[in-house]
Formats: C-alpha cells, structure tokens, sequence
C-alpha cells in the first residue's frame, strides 16, 4: 500500500513541479513585458556600468557603425556579449525581455538540478520551493527587469555548479571561462570548482574529513581552463579587433575608472580617496578578494559545494562593481542546504539588516540624485548596512556550516572555539 | 617744439633706413565699425590688422634650429615670437563674455563668439617636437601673453574638428600635412586684465587713433563683448594679426527719455583725440538707419551704399560722431527673425544628477532645405547614448534629418568626445533633435573647488554649408558659425568633509567580517563537559 501511494506520489511531485515552474516563468514574463524595463534600466542599484543594459546598447550600435567601441572609455562589456547580440540576436526591447526571463528561468532550472544531484534524487517536494526561492527574489528580479547582463552571469554561474556537480569537466571547465569574460572577479570560483569535479557534491557537512580527492588530477583540468581562456580571448580580440578591450573590461575590475555608485563598498571609498593612496588601496581590495579562496576551500574540503555557496558569498560582498544581483544568487542559493538551517544563529537578523538595506537603499538614491535634498552619505550608509547584511549572512552560513558537523546541543556540554 | 622738430628728421631718416634694412614691409590699419542693431542696441567692431608682407609662416622642419632673427615695426613681436616658436600657421583665439543673440543682432563680424575662451590654431606636421606638445607650449604661451588661463585647456578639452573649423587665409603648401587643434573654456572671464597685453600689442597702444576709444569700464558694461587675436597668412600678401573687439552695447540704458542717440562719447566716454602716425588707412564706417530720419555729425568723409565712412585722420581732433534721432525709440512689436537662415537653441534636460537629455532645437526660416553641418565637442563628463539620438519635426520622430555621423568616443578624465553630424533642415520647419546623456561621477580631487557650481559645457557650432532645392532667389548669407550657449551640468558631489572617515567605516567593515570569517575558518569546535558543583 505504501508502495502504490509512493508511485502515486511521484508523477504528481513531477507535475507539481513542472506546474509551479511554469507558472513563475510565465508571471515573470508578463512582469517584463509590462513597461518596468524602461524605468528600471537606469536606476544604478541594478545595474552597474559593467552590467548595464543602455551601455550594450550603445556599443552594438557603435560596432553596427564601424565605431570601435573599445576606443573610448564607456563600453565595458566582453567582446563576446557584443559579437552575440551585433550578429546572432539583435536586440529589441521585447525579444531582450524575453531572452532575460529565459536567462532566468535556466538559471533557476540549473539551481533545482543541483539541488537534486545533492540530495542525489531524481526530483523532490522541494523543487518548487527552489526555482521559487531563485525566481521570486528581488534581488534577483529586478536586476533581469532592468536588463542587467549579470542575469547571463548568474544562470552561466549555476550551469557551472551543475555541470561541477554532475561531473562534466569539458561542460564546467568552459562555461567558466565564459564567466571569466563577463567578470574577471570570477577568477576566485576556480580552485572549488575544480575540487567540485574531483570529488562528490553530495552533503557531507555533517562529517568533515580530509578529502580523499586525488590532488593530482587537478592539473590537465586547470591547463584545460587555461587553454579555453586563451581561446576566448583570441577570439574577443578578433571580435573587437584589437587588445583594448582588455583594459576596458578586465582593466575596470582591477583599476576602478567609473566611479558611477552601485551597492558595493568600493565606489565611495575610491571616489573619497586621493591619488596618492589609490593604487596602493587597489592593490589590497583586490588582492583582499583572493585571500579567502584558499582557506575557506581548505576548511570545506569536505563538502566543495558548499565551499563554492561560502565563496560566491564573499564575491556578492566585496567584488568590485557589485549590484543586488551578486548578493541574491548568494542567498538563492542557501535554498539548497536546508541541512544547515537549525544552526543558523542570526537569521532574523540577517533578514531584518537585509530588509532595512533594500527599503533605504533606493529611498536614499532617490534623494540624492533626484530630488537633491539628501547627501552622498545617506546613500553611502545605506550601502554599508547592505554590506553588513551580506556579510551577517556569510558569517551565518558559515558559522552554521561548521557546526553541523557537531551536531545538536546536548545537555551538560556546551561548544565553544578555540 | 623746435627741439622736437630738430630730432624729426633724423628719426624719419632712420625708420626708413629701418624699414629698408628689415626683411619684410608692414602694414597698419585700423577700422571701427558701428551698427544699430534693431532692438536698439548699438554693435562696435574694432578692426586692427598688420599685414608683414611677403612674410610666411614658420616651416616646422626648421623648428629644430635657430630662428633667423625678425625685425618687426609695427608687427607685434610678443606674439611673433610665439607664432615662430611654435611653428604656427593659423591661429585664433577669442575671449568673449555673453551670449551672442543671434536671432536679434544677426550674424556677428567676426564669427568667433562663443562665450568664454576658444583657441584654434592650424600647425604643420613634421617638426622635431609632436603637434600636441607644441600645442601645450603655444596655450601656455598665449596664457602668458593675455593673461588668461588658457593653459587649463589641456587635454580634457582638446579636440580636432577639421571640417567645421577650415582655415580662414591659406595654408603653406610644405609637404607635411596640417592639423588642428580646438579648444575652449567656457568658463574663462575676461576683464581689464586680458584687455592691457592686447592693447600692448598695437603699434599705436591706446594712446592715439582708433584704440584710444578702447575705455575698459564702458566696455565691459557692454550687454556683449568679446576680443578676438587673428593670425592667418594670405597667399599673396603676408602674414596678417588682426585684432578685433566686439561689443554690443545699450544706449537706452543710459539715456533718460528712451533716446537711441549714440556717439562715441556716450558709448565710450572717449573721444579720438589724436590720430594713430603709424596707421595708414583709420576709418570710422557707421551704417546708417533705413527708414527713419536721423542726423549724423560730423559729416562722413563719403557714403556709399548705406554706409558713411570716416576717415579720421581728415578730421579737426577731438573727433566725436554720433547719430541722433528725432523720436524716441519703440520697441518693436515682433522683432525680424530672418537675420540669419537657423536659429539654434540647445537645452540640458532632466532633473537627475545620473543622467539627462540633451536637446537642441533648429528652425529654419528659409524656403529652402539647408544642409547644415553639427559639431558638438563635449568633454568626457557628459556622455552621449548615440543610439537614443532621435530629430523629431513637430513632435513625430523622422528619419533622413541626420547622416553621415562621426563620432570620436571620449576616454574617461582625459579626451573629449568630438560627435560631428550633417543635417539636413526641412525648410520653414522647426527640428528637435535629442540625445541620452549620462553624468559622471568624479573623484574627490576632480572636482573644482566650487563644486556645487557645476562645469560649463562648451558650445554646440552649426555651420550652414549650402542650400537645396534653392526656388527663393533671395540669398541669405549662409557663410560663417552659428554658436549655441554654453550648458552649465551640476554633477554629483560627494561630501568633502568626509575622506577620512569613509575610510575609517569601509575599512572597519571589512575588517570586521574578514575577522569573523577568520576566527570561524582558523579555529575549531570543542565540546567542553560542563562539570555541575554537586555541593551546589
């Protein structure tokens, strides 16, 4: 009897899915087909200069004119998107629209994947609940209403992480370094990808131990990464037609020459500073985001997946031309590991600091730039709440991660750190 | 006197044997024209041009090497100096303040009137040194010699637009190409300072002739004003400095029951008390009034074709003209609006300090199409989205108004964008044209040190080149540019008061979660047994 009700069940759970899927799909596209889009694509909360939909629009025009977009100072966009969309699919407001709420749509297709190839089933009662948690999240909506490209950014990010999960070297190995190219900070995903693909995504927070991968299958995996790189820059500098792209993308991450605000902790703190100090501060923000990889892929040698969710959180924190999409794949993502969520010690916290930020945010944009009556600084704090949210969240996850492991509190014992 | 006359033929004797013995003749004239424009205000031109004749410019190969040595007269050698430093072949520089109302007083004399500094000079390739560093050497030069910060268009405001800016005499034909330079400062204020070095340029200074009219406090009350350097060579005759100075001023300003009588006195408070020796030809030309009784004094030396002219020196000094009118002056109901064949307005629109939308709006009052060529030199702060650029006649957006687009991108804190278009203008219509613009976000020592001021944006320059479908037999002239008004952008401002502490909060920030994530990755678990006081 309990056999019949479990092949009952299972068509069901699939046409549930399939039936909550469509469903967020569809509103989704009615969202951007309404005329959200045009108000949203200039609000610089969604969209930074290297993200920015007005920005490819320019420089496909520019290219269609035999301009080169690379030769002045504005177009910050990989060669790649630009030979994509000047030659393959022009871009229309109604087509963009869709193609966005596609973008998303795999992404949170990939999401439920992964989830499933963790919990190592076929599909599950909480497969909704996932494409839900990704498609529903602000942070992850309004940037694809606004034609952000850091929707295709995102989706490619979890199509990487499921390919990682199921495996697939080549898949995982080439869709980063895609990603490479529409954002050098993505450089940092490398090392627990890699331990992703040599290892097992399946849960083993609950019992760290020292990894049993073999280290030394990472070697032809990262000459293949290197070699696909080396590819896809030949071929932008085809596209482009000279080297100058690079400084103008890669070189933007690293040299900060826009100073335009977004929701990140970089925009205020370069424009404040003299030019004496600024290459030396360069230097350590940058390098500050390439000192996590290594510890945090060492700590979570177990459960590299996880490690990827911790180091995506630290690239929506601290990355340089950071918008609300770079933080909302890494709270989309906690929906996968609802293992950790009894060691969460700050939840209602987090989501308060999160609520408070993205309620003062826009209200305080608004007011300097538009209305005038408010300063730079109210904008500036409101960014750093929204850093502290991100980073009460990282630690969260973290913290809950490592403790899993454990286990629950008994009576007469108690845990501490040393 | 008598000692006077004794030493007067000796010293004619050796300004011959001077002139003999240096390379080139020379030659000064001096001009002063005066119009009533029809809103009653009155405009002066002031003309002053040395012609070095047979001279040419410097050839830049030879700027390597010792000059040979110039002995100029009258030929002002401050900037002779400089034009043969610099290997410069045409050279015009303009320092004017107000906007030319082009729609009441028509088109200007001297076509340079966009406000505030603009530069522009042709130099020939070739030379040891690079066009642009002897560009940085000739605006630090001319800053020197006028007092004016020129040496603040640097890069930032540096551009090439070739087709709008055509050489005004001839350039030499050496076998080096030859480029231009462009730039302008709308911000630039000119006062007494830069009048005295371009006073000291004339032969005559302001003591005698023409130039002594030149009072600074009348002339900067002026409603306009503007002076101009010229440097250009004429094939066939020489190197030619003409020095202007423009001005429109009010007499109704200054006259109690609304009389539109000027005369030199009134509009100067100075009268020509002693003629320039040096100048050969010194004329006073007024144009006179159409279809209204007036009298003029003193009587012209001759008239022709609506324009009196005097020569000065014919005349008892002190030599004061003047025109009166019977009646006091009506303003017209509706002023002429076909003095000029465009009438150019550009406007800055939006209220957000992120973006905007620049506008400007063209009516053509001829029957006739016009071919009219666009120039917007813009610097990096204000970045156009040439994919929203739209022409609208009437409101409804047409296509075929815009052509042949070329678009020079600008490069963050250093090249300006140089966007240069054709339009073509429907006749009698009116076209809206319209761009995207973002604003930029500057850092902290970009700003100037009146930030909430904001930047000036320089001007847009429409040229008229030529008209189709000509039916109307009626020619307008079409010749010369047409400046639109310099912008004022307000950018965003971060708070001043604030570097060190915005430092202080990131980096505590940073700190702060990078020493959580530390303390968790760098320290492990241990379970401690709580041991319970059993003699509690």
């Amino acid at each position: 009897m309990s056999l019949n009700s479990k092949t009952s069940s299972r068509p069901a759970i699939s046409s549930n899915f399939a039936i909550a899927f469509s469903v967020l799909v569809a509103a989704r596209l009615w969202l951007s087909l309404t005329d959200l889009s045009n108000v949203l694509k200039h609000d610089q909360q969604l969209s930074s200069p290297l993200t920015s939909f007005s920005q490819l629009q320019e420089g496909i025009y520019l290219f269609n004119h035999g301009i080169d977009p690379y030769s002045g100072g504005s177009f910050r966009h990989s060669p790649l998107l630009l030979s994509f969309f000047a030659t393959v699919f022009p871009l229309s407001r109604k087509l963009a629209s869709l193609l966005w709420t596609l973008t998303d749509a795999a992404g949170a297709w990939f999401l439920v994947q992964t989830w499933r190839v963790r919990q190592n089933v076929k599909e599950s009662q909480r497969d909704a609940l996932v494409a839900a948690l990704y498609l529903l999240n602000p942070y992850i909506l309004l940037p694809s209403l606004a034609l952000s490209t850091s929707s295709f950014a995102n989706a490619l990010m979890l199509a990487t992480i499921m390919f990682a999960c199921r495996g697939k070297s080549t898949a995982t190995l080439f869709s980063l370094s895609f990603l490479l190219h529409l954002s050098l900070s993505y450089i940092v995903m490398l090392l627990p990808l890699l331990l992703l693909l040599i290892s097992d995504p399946f849960s083993h927070l609950a019992s760290p131990r020292p990894t049993s991968a073999y280290l030394r299958k990472l070697t032809p995996l990262v000459g293949e990464f290197a070699l696909y790189t080396v590819t896809l820059t030949l071929i932008s500098t085809l596209v482009a037609g000279s080297w100058e792209w690079i400084p103008q993308t890669w070189g933007a991450t690293l040299t900060l020459p826009d100073l335009t605000p977004n929701t990140g902790m970089w925009w205020y703190f370069f424009t404040e500073m003299f030019d004496h100090f600024r290459p030396f501060f360069l230097m350590v923000f940058n390098v500050h985001l390439l000192i996590y990889v290594v510890p945090v892929c060492i700590k979570f040698q177990h459960d590299p997946l996880y490690a990827t969710f911790v180091l995506l959180g630290i690239l929506g924190t601290f990355k340089a031309y950071t918008t609300l999409s770079d933080p909302g794949l890494f709270l989309s993502m906690i929906a996968i590991f609802p293992e950790t969520y009894p060691y969460l010690r700050h939840p209602l916290v987090t989501v308060l600091l999160h609520l408070h930020a993205s309620l003062l945010m826009p209200l305080f944009h608004h007011l300097w730039l538009t209305q005038g009556t408010g300063n730079a600084n109210f904008f500036y704090a409101s960014t750093l709440v929204f850093a502290c949210a991100n980073g009460a969240a990282l630690v969260d996850s973290i913290w809950a991660g490592l403790r899993i492991a454990i286990g629950e509190n008994v009576n007469g014992y108690t845990i501490v750190q040393e | 006197m008598l000692a006077g006359k004794r030493v007067l033929w000796p010293l004619t004797l050796l300004n011959l044997c001077l002139t003999i013995l240096g390379s080139y003749t020379e030659r000064f004239d001096e001009k002063l024209t005066i119009k009533s424009l029809q809103d009653g205000k009155v405009a002066s031109i002031f003309t002053f041009t040395t012609l070095l004749e047979g001279a040419t410019p410097r050839n830049p190969r030879a700027l390597g090497s010792d000059d040979e040595s110039q002995h100029y007269n009258v030929f002002p050698l401050a900037l002779g100096q400089i034009l043969r430093e610099y290997g410069v072949s045409e050279l015009h520089l303009t320092l004017n303040a107000g906007n030319w109302n082009y729609d009441r007083w028509g088109y200007p004399e001297e076509k340079g009137v966009g406000t505030g500094a603009e530069l522009w000079a042709w130099m020939g390739d070739g030379a040891v040194t690079t066009i642009d560093q002897r560009w940085k050497g000739l605006r630090n030069a001319m800053a020197g010699l006028f007092c004016a910060s020129l040496g603040t268009l640097d890069e930032l405001r540096t551009t090439s637009p070739s087709e709008t800016f055509t050489p005004e005499g001839s350039l030499p034909t050496w076998d080096v190409p030859h480029r231009i330079r462009h730039a302008s400062l709308p911000s630039e204020n000119v006062c007494t300072e830069n009048l005295t070095p371009f006073l000291k340029l004339l032969p005559c200074k302001s003591l005698s002739g023409i130039a002594s009219l030149l009072n600074p406090h009348r002339l900067f009350d002026a409603d306009w004003h503007g002076m101009g350097v010229h440097v250009l060579w004429r094939q066939d005759k020489g190197v030619e400095v003409r020095l202007t100075f423009q001005t429109v001023s009010d007499p109704l300003r200054y006259s109690l029951n609304k009389m539109q009588d000027w005369s030199l006195q009134t509009l100067f408070d100075r009268t020509i008390c002693q003629a320039c020796p040096v100048a050969q030809t010194s004329q006073v030309l007024v144009d006179l009034p159409k279809g209204t009784p007036y009298s003029i004094k003193p009587e012209p030396s001759s008239t022709e074709r609506n324009i009196a002219i005097f020569q000065t020196k014919t005349f008892n000094m002190p030599l004061n003209i003047g025109i009166s009118w019977p009646w006091a002056y009506q303003y017209p109901l509706q002023y002429k609006a076909d003095l000029i064949p465009l009438s150019v307005k550009r406007t800055l629109r939006g209220t957000s300090q992120a973006w905007g939308r620049l506008s400007i709006t063209i009516t053509n009052h001829l029957s006739a199409t016009v071919e009219a060529v666009y120039l917007e030199t813009m610097p990096w702060l204000l970045q156009f989205y040439l994919h929203t650029l739209e022409a609208r006649v009437d409101g409804v957006v047409k296509d075929g108004i815009i052509s042949n687009i070329s678009y020079i991108p600008p490069v963050s804190h250093s090249r300006p964008t140089t966007f240069h278009a054709v339009l073509t203008l429907p006749p009698k219509e009116t076209v809206q044209i319209t761009m995207d613009v973002t604003k930029a976000f500057l850092r902290y020592t970009e700003h100037p040190p009146d930030a909430q001021r904001g930047w000036d944006l320089p001007p847009a320059i429409i040229t008229p080149l030529r008209l189709l479908n000509n039916n109307d037999s009626s020619t307008l002239p079409l010749d010369g540019r047409i400046y639109t008004s310099a912008l004022l952008v307000d950018l965003a401002t971060p708070d001043f008061s604030m570097p060190y502490n915005v430092i202080i909060f990131t980096c505590s920030l940073i700190a702060f979660i990078f020493g959580s994530i530390f303390n968790l990755l760098t320290r492990k678990f241990v379970v401690v047994r709580l041991d319970v006081d059993k003699s509690l």
